[in-house]
């Protein structure tokens, strides 16, 4: 190579008007594939979801013969949809106008605050979740008819809330289980859809702040 | 988008965006989803533009933002992905411009990673170490120890090559 970087990109682009610009088709209407503008519709799509999502388990759990599940679902969903809307709206403030680390710092901060907002919620969702199922299954004929089977195996004369003592045990151990668990499954959830983007996020992020250093 | 907005404050500088996107791209179809995009971005932040900086500044920024964290479609499956450098044998000599040396530099600027490909290009497109480390976010007193780097890294890469 005789002649340098500097020189090759001067005489490659000595008339710009040369270049061949693509055509700008229906920009407006454009599915964005922003990273940032992904996750806002996936919010947004979240949001849709958990609403129709609702309805319809209070309809299914209903025709059912179970309203009552139906509703505490609901009534389980409904801080999701408050939390995803929230969320969103700070996205607002995500300027691509900024300097690219500070963009990227602002979008990480924005994903992890999220994430822990979620997480945070999903403690409590999945142990009451369990919970609510568990106890609508005990209360049913069927759940009824296991337990007092249940009982001639395995008798016993302390009863906590009409319930034989491991059972009450039983569930509160689960809904631990599934509380401490909670967090996990989300983030096991969060990887396999987004693991590889944030770990291209976290390389960026720690190669830039390698320059500022 | 407004067909005034892209002709008048766009078209004019499809240059930087062209220059910028092909450094990110390996294949036509992904380079014009990505110019397709930097425009969108334009159009959608032009109400954040607080001109304390030139106009071709925040359109270097956007594009590189946008080519930083653009969400590539994979053709098999359904998955998408962030751009990554390429391993040395899986990039072409690309014929996206006219000059060979062009498309040879492309070609060995596409095995940096996407930081220095960032600085890279804003270097070659003369801006000083101050304006490239307020596009960038990072250390004016780095700026030139990176770009030296960078450069003899590309030397290596295009000499093997020859």
């Amino acid at each position: 190579m005789t002649k340098s970087i500097e020189e090759i990109w001067k005489d490659g682009f000595v008339n710009e008007a040369h270049l061949t610009v693509p055509k700008v088709n229906d920009l407006y209407n454009r599915q964005s594939q922003n990273v940032v503008d992904k996750l806002k519709n996936m919010f947004d799509i979240n949001i849709k979801s958990i609403l129709i999502g609702s309805v319809i388990t209070l309809i299914l759990m209903s025709l059912v013969g179970a309203p009552y599940l139906g509703l505490y679902i609901c009534c389980l969903l409904v801080p999701l949809i408050i939390i995803a809307k929230k969320e969103l709206k700070k996205t607002v403030n995500l300027s691509k106008g900024q300097s690219s680390y500070d963009y990227l710092m602002s979008f990480n901060n924005w994903l992890k605050s999220s994430i822990q907002v979620y997480s945070s919620y999903y403690k409590i969702f999945y142990p009451m979740l369990f919970l609510g199922m568990a106890v609508r299954g005990i209360m049913s004929n069927m759940g009824g008819e296991l337990i007092a089977e249940l009982v001639e195996i395995i008798p016993t004369g302390i009863i906590i809330l009409g319930q034989p003592y491991y059972i009450i045990a039983a569930l509160a151990l689960l809904t631990l289980i599934a509380a401490k668990y909670g967090d996990a499954i989300y983030r096991m959830d969060l990887d396999i859809v987004y693991g590889r983007q944030f770990k291209k996020l976290d390389e960026l992020i720690t190669d830039m702040e390698e320059l500022r250093k | 988008m407004g067909s005034d907005f892209y002709q008048l404050s766009i078209l004019p500088f499809a240059g930087i965006i062209i220059k910028i996107c092909r450094a990110y791209t390996n294949s036509q179809e992904d380079f014009e989803d990505y110019y397709q995009e930097v425009c969108l971005q334009i159009w959608r932040s032009k109400d954040n533009f607080n001109q304390e900086s030139e106009w071709s500044t925040w359109i270097y920024r956007i594009s590189l933002n946008v080519c930083l964290t653009y969400l590539k479609r994979r053709k098999s499956g359904d998955k998408e992905i962030i751009s990554d450098p390429l391993p040395e044998e899986a990039i072409d000599d690309s014929k996206a411009f006219a000059s060979d040396e062009i498309n040879e530099l492309y070609s060995a600027i596409k095995h940096l990673s996407e930081t220095d490909r960032a600085v890279i290009l804003l270097y070659l497109e003369e801006k000083t170490y101050e304006e490239i480390a307020d596009i960038i976010g990072s250390n004016t007193n780095n700026i030139g120890v990176r770009i030296k780097r960078i450069k003899d890294r590309l030397h290596k890469i295009i000499n093997r090559k020859d």
